[in-house]
């Protein structure tokens, strides 16, 4: 491939080595190739998660570990692959590492916060030289453990009930699986053929990560390589500095809440104070609540990816992804904290909680820049529902996603119905019952769930899955169902999420963590909390109320309730 | 033996008058009627006609891409539709895929859906997953349904219900109740318009039939009465998405299927052109005024996708409204002559905003105050500012520079040299992306195929795309500027017939394949039967199949013949080479499924399959005159400004061959030799420039 292929002549040195076109150029490569890496992935994998939800992520690490660039994939592993790489060279020193090996890692303190999450590390090498580092994460769709799904919150109190921990492993020699590890991670997992499928799967996307990096060293030589990547990292920082620089300098405070850490538990204070100051903004934690007894806590490194997340997409400093672009933003919260647990903290459900730092985050950013805020996204429902399969006797586990809206804003209604904070897909209805026992009565949006205001939230999403298997386990994984999402400036709530079974002529309510065991036959409704509005509800024009009336968005009697207009049953 | 192409495009619609008695083709173009499509459409038939001293009762057939399905939706200016689907799913085409298409953009909004969800409806009826009843048609509910769509004054309804690919009883059920009540009701079937599953793709590829039917089916209507009132007596056909032609019947069925209708024919006229030069495997590259179109051939067959995002965002996943429709393969980024150049936080970033046909750029003088592709490559003295699209146009070279200096290169510290190379290598390295796709991400090696380079921008870019990627051939066709139209005249009648059925590929499963694919045939000669047209039916096979267990399928040949236990066999063995060809390796012995089905149909009979590059020189021959012999132009390999030979092209004698670095002219396009290549015209009268000196 580079038969033919030219090095640019490097041209008006207006940074020492670096011209704005190497850099524009290599830079917009380097970007290609973790997008490459991830359609890799996506094509080659066995799990609905990460097939169809989009649930993995790609980033490219140079020699000296640190972030270069990175896919258009999920943020809680984006950020936290960094702090990943980290540890896995603390287990195994560069000088150890030979081509064609592999680290795995799943462990929830040293990798994403909870075990499902695989992150897959290839050293590449060129000419005998450690160059650069592939890094892919994938939502494993089981780790073992108490519950199918591995995500359970309600009864776990130690990350030992959680399922297999791995701590950085070389589960990769010369290419080639270690099939005595395999083993025993597959003997430990329900879905075994995904999970290896899925693990060949980031492997692949690794390889295409070193054929493509060694091109380009190929052209480029080492020395223009490593200059680039210095101009690329000194670029991100410098620029996401200027523009933090930009913001009005203080300290903004907000508080919220989670509903709670499963049955019979109370509602969990999350607190922020952000400083925009000289050095940057700093996002701190501490005030929030302590640790739980509940499979819940987020491990710092998942803290920090989502707190990262949201200060750079709302105060619009989203350069590409690389360690100078995170660099002007710290996060902190108290050791032994909800925030920042010790190790054996309990974590599987903590993806219920990257919504509520995106949440808290944005409504004290509200404050300093108001014109980026949104009121709080409508939450999201992340359940799993595992047995046994009547049609061919083998474990089943249904993974799923119900996401809802996203909040008013300054300018314009909030978008109903699209992944919130992390990036996923819903898994269509037709794909979830050819793989499971399970009929979708209804998938909808919720009328009048969102929030009202000037500009109003969007809707709640609703899901009624009937299980055609006996004794199923239905994990619950959610939230906002006792506390609802805020609206900003005047806007209202959402209205809040509910989960229901029911079984026969009987309806039962749940909270938003509780596991359920199901009987053959019962109903699984989900119902995800609206968004919060932007602005008084009085200020919103007659013709978006018609406008929303006559799609359905809200009832005539919703309307009555929140905007006081003269609304007849009919419209 | 007559035979007249015209595809309309946006600002122009571009015609093609091939005489196969006399071998002459000739082009023309006019502007087009947006009002009123057929208007420009017979004037310029009339123009070319007359040009060659021939009459309507000369032609014997007339062949058509249009973008007035496109147009349709990009606008969302299509008809009153409804869509009738599954109770408890109205919102399936409301809610869609739902993954942001940028991630770190918290504050985008998705693709807005064709229709609003006032005009959703919802009928209790059920399938499930295999095609079984679990709750029959509501007789009520469609009552009450057909009410809402006569007092809705609709025009067109969709009906789209879980697991129709399945089983499409509710489905057709539904359509006779419906055309009973409402006959002037345009009807349409997500079973027939794409039986496959995941209902939000065939619910959204349902809809956009629908909301483009009554459109396309008057166009198409009074297309045909203009033409007859010529006294036309001419078959007419409509190119698809596919690249196949269909007739007009066909066509006004499933107008979703020409919503790529004429970036297909440009593909073909690729791949002609590449098989005229003898090469059975090229990268298309159609560059023009707001995006770039890449695609790719192989075996001489342009790559064919299942699916494709209309109304996308630079290429970008989930930006667009997913279309299941046989289409040709295309990525398309918003890189093209008029993409505008600025520099973002110290780097220059080039697309996919585009300053249009107005005010274009720079250096057009219309206005335009931001820099673009065009206004660096005329700073790079690659385009003759005295000689542009034939003279038509002077372009303000001073204007371009003022422009660039103030946009990039003063904002950057750079010389303006160095800024508007910049903006031409940044251009180039977002092609080179989007190639790297269609190329060596989709598992061909771009050493292994030629460049064929079209469209009014192509030419001049192609050669640095080449290198870039270690294509060692680029093909710049004669009459370039007409591409798609010439495409017409190579096109042959093609219907694609699909549907879903998730199978283990194990030897026993034979006789249901053998099943599945008799159904297809019987849709596929219905259809054929329709074409009006004498020769044999060519058939292909294939499927879409993965590793039991995944998510994503890959397209494989199948072989035709009996379907047996060697053709199940056959089947995984040339499922594994095609997977181990994308990714690099296979997984032997892991259990194989197929998904999706499909049967190819085609037929000879419209058209030649002749060379038509030879055939041109009778009509093109006349050199231009006073062409300054010399220009400077930027080579940096060459140090900078270097003075370049320019040549024309229409004076290039064949088999005269033009050391690099050089500039030929021609009308509609300019093409760039780097130094170092060498360009050559073949007898077919194309240009080839062997990159680097390989050949």
């Amino acid at each position: 491939m580079t038969t033919s292929s030219q090095t640019p002549r490097p041209i008006s040195a207006n940074r020492p080595g670096v011209d704005a076109i190497s850099l524009s150029v290599l830079w917009n490569t380097l970007l290609s190739i973790a997008d490459e890496m991830g359609t890799a992935l996506r094509r080659t994998a066995f799990s609905e998660a990460v097939r169809e939800g989009d649930d993995f992520s790609t980033g490219i690490f140079d020699g000296r570990g640190r972030l270069i660039a990175q896919g258009n994939f999920t943020p809680g592993h984006l950020g936290a692959m960094p702090y990943v790489i980290e540890n896995v060279l603390k287990f195994h020193a560069p000088e150890t590492l030979r081509p064609g090996d592999s680290i795995l890692l799943n462990d929830s303190f040293l990798g994403g916060g909870h075990f499902p999450d695989f992150f897959l590390t290839t050293p590449i090498f060129r000419q005998g030289r450690l160059i650069a580092y592939a890094v892919t994460t994938a939502h494993q769709v089981d780790m073992g453990g108490a519950a199918p799904g591995s995500q359970r919150v309600q009864g776990i109190t130690e990350a030992y009930q959680e399922g297999l921990r791995i701590l950085p492993i070389r589960v990769v020699r010369e290419g080639q699986f270690d099939e005595d590890l395999m083993r025993m991670i597959l003997g430990n997992v329900r879905v075994p053929a995904k999970v290896r499928g899925d693990l060949k799967a980031q492997l692949n996307a690794n390889y295409v990560c070193g054929e493509r990096l060694g091109d380009m060293y190929d052209v480029y030589g080492e020395d223009q390589m490593t200059r680039t990547i210095d101009a690329i990292l000194e670029h991100s920082e410098a620029e996401t500095r200027a523009i933090l620089a930009r913001l009005p300098q203080g300290r903004y405070e907000f508080e919220d809440f989670l509903d709670d850490a499963g049955p019979d538990t109370g509602p969990i204070r999350v607190f922020v104070a952000v400083t925009v100051d000289d050095t940057g903004v700093e996002i701190d934690f501490t005030g929030s609540g302590g640790t739980v007894q509940a499979a819940l806590n987020s491990y710092i490194n998942y803290t920090r990816a989502y707190g990262v997340f949201a200060t750079r997409c709302l105060t619009e400093a989203n350069l590409p992804n690389n360690e100078g672009s995170f660099r002007p933003i710290r996060v902190k919260a108290e050791e032994g904290s909800f925030f920042n647990p010790h190790f054996p903290a309990a974590s599987g459900g903590r993806a219920a909680v990257q919504i509520r730092i995106f949440d808290c985050i944005n409504g004290a950013f509200a404050k300093c820049i108001p014109h980026r805020a949104m009121g709080a996204f409508s939450h999201w429902a992340n359940p799993n529902i595992g047995g046994v399969d009547p049609r061919s006797g083998k474990p089943f586990i249904m993974y799923d996603m119900l996401l809802g809206g996203y909040g008013g804003r300054a300018t314009k209604d909030g978008v109903e119905a699209m992944s919130p904070v992390m990036n996923c897909s819903n898994i269509p209805v037709e794909v979830i019952e050819h793989n499971n026992p399970v009929l979708v009565e209804r998938f909808s949006l919720i009328p009048d769930s969102g929030g009202a205001g000037k500009y109003r939230g969007g809707c709640g999403i609703r899901k009624d899955v009937k299980v055609l298997a006996e004794g199923a386990m239905l994990t619950l994984l959610g939230d906002r169902h006792n506390i609802a999402p805020y609206g900003v400036f005047g806007g209202g709530p959402g209205a809040v999420g509910q989960s229901l079974v029911i079984s026969g002529a009987e309806t039962r309510p749940y909270g938003s963590k509780e596991v359920v065991i199901l009987k053959h036959g019962d109903v699984v409704s989900l119902r995800t909390s609206g968004a919060g509005g932007y602005g008084d509800a009085s200020e919103r024009e007659a013709a978006a109320i018609q406008a929303d009336l006559a799609d359905g968005y809200v009832t005539p009697a919703g309307v009555r309730a929140s905007y006081w207009h003269d609304v007849t049953e009919k419209p | 033996m007559i035979r007249i192409a015209f595809d309309i495009g946006g600002t122009f619609t571009d015609f093609v008058l091939h005489d196969a008695e006399k071998r002459v083709i000739r082009f023309g173009k006019a502007l087009t009627t947006p009002r009123n499509l057929e208007q420009a459409v017979v004037e310029g038939v009339d123009a070319i006609l007359a040009e060659h001293g021939g009459t309507s009762a000369d032609v014997v057939s007339v062949l058509h891409a249009t973008t007035i399905a496109t147009n349709a939706i990009l606008e969302r200016k299509g008809s009153r539709t409804a869509l009738l689907t599954t109770e408890g799913f109205r919102d399936v085409l409301i809610i869609g895929r739902q993954k942001r298409y940028d991630t770190n953009n918290m504050h985008l909004d998705k693709p807005a859906p064709l229709i609003q969800r006032r005009h959703i409806l919802e009928v209790a009826e059920r399938m499930d997953a295999t095609g079984n009843v679990v709750v029959p048609l509501d007789q009520t509910g469609m009552s009450a349904a057909i009410e809402v769509l006569r007092r809705g004054d609709y025009e067109a309804v969709a009906i789209s219900f879980l697991h129709a690919y399945a089983n499409p009883a509710h489905e057709l059920a539904a359509r006779d109740q419906i055309a009973r009540a409402l006959p002037s009701l345009a009807i349409s079937l997500s079973h027939e318009v794409s039986p496959k599953f995941r209902e939000y793709e065939r619910t959204n590829t349902t809809v956009a039939n629908a909301y483009v039917k009554p459109i396309v089916d008057r166009y198409l209507a009074s297309l045909g009465s203009a033409l007859q009132s010529r006294k036309f007596t001419a078959n007419l056909y409509i190119m698809q998405s596919n690249g196949g032609l269909v007739t007009p019947e066909i066509a006004r069925a499933f107008p979703v299927r020409i919503v790529e209708s004429g970036p297909a024919a440009g593909v073909l006229m690729a791949a002609s052109v590449g098989r005229e030069e003898g090469h059975e495997h090229v990268l298309t590259f159609d560059m023009g005024g707001t995006t770039a179109k890449l695609g790719a051939i192989d075996d001489g067959e342009p790559a064919i996708t299942q699916t494709f995002e209309v109304d996308g965002i630079d290429n970008r996943r989930y930006s667009g409204l997913p279309l299941n429709v046989s289409a040709v393969e295309l990525v398309e980024i918003g890189a093209g002559g008029g993409s505008i150049a600025a520099a973002h936080r110290s780097l220059i970033k080039v697309g996919p905003e585009s300053s249009g046909a107005e005010p274009g750029p720079i250096c057009y003088g219309k206005g335009g105050t931001r820099p673009t592709i065009t206004d660096a490559n005329v700073v790079l003295g690659y385009l003759n500012p005295d000689w542009f699209c034939g003279g038509a146009m002077r372009l303000d070279v001073a204007a371009a520079r003022a422009g660039i200096e103030r946009e990039v290169a003063k904002p950057l510290s750079l010389s303006l040299e160095d800024a508007a190379w910049g903006i031409h290598s940044v251009a180039n390295s977002n092609m080179e992306r989007a190639m790297r796709i269609v190329s060596i991400e989709r598992g061909r090696d771009p050493r292994r195929y030629a460049l064929v380079a079209f469209g009014g921008a192509g030419p001049l870019h192609a050669a640095r795309l080449a290198r870039k990627l270690g294509v060692p051939k680029v093909i710049v066709p004669i009459g370039a500027g007409v591409g798609s139209a010439i495409g017409l005249l190579t096109a042959e009648a093609k219907i694609d017939v699909a549907m879903t059925r998730i199978l283990r590929m194990e030897a026993p499963i034979a006789p249901e394949i053998g099943k599945i694919f008799s159904d297809l045939q019987v849709r596929a000669e219905r259809d054929i039967a329709n074409l009006n047209l004498t020769g044999d039916v060519r058939f292909r096979r294939g499927a879409y199949m993965r590793y039991a267990g995944q998510g994503f399928e890959i397209r494989v040949d199948l072989p035709l013949g009996a379907i047996d236990d060697q053709f199940v066999a056959a089947a995984i063995g040339a499922f594994e080479t095609t997977y181990k060809r994308i990714y690099g390796y296979a997984d032997s012995g892991t259990p194989v499924e197929a998904i999706d089905w499909y049967l190819t149909a085609t037929k000879p009979g419209i058209g030649g399959q002749g060379a038509v590059g030879r055939q041109l020189s009778s009509a093109h021959s006349t050199a231009r005159q006073g062409v300054s012999t010399s220009r400077r132009a930027y080579f940096p390999e060459a140090g900078g400004y270097v003075d370049t030979a320019v040549i024309d092209r229409y004076a290039m004698a064949v088999g005269q061959t033009i050391i690099g670095p050089a500039l030929i002219e021609e009308r509609e396009a300019m093409t760039v030799v780097l130094p170092g290549d060498t360009a050559t015209v073949t007898g077919n009268g194309h240009l080839v420039i062997a990159i680097g000196g390989v050949t």
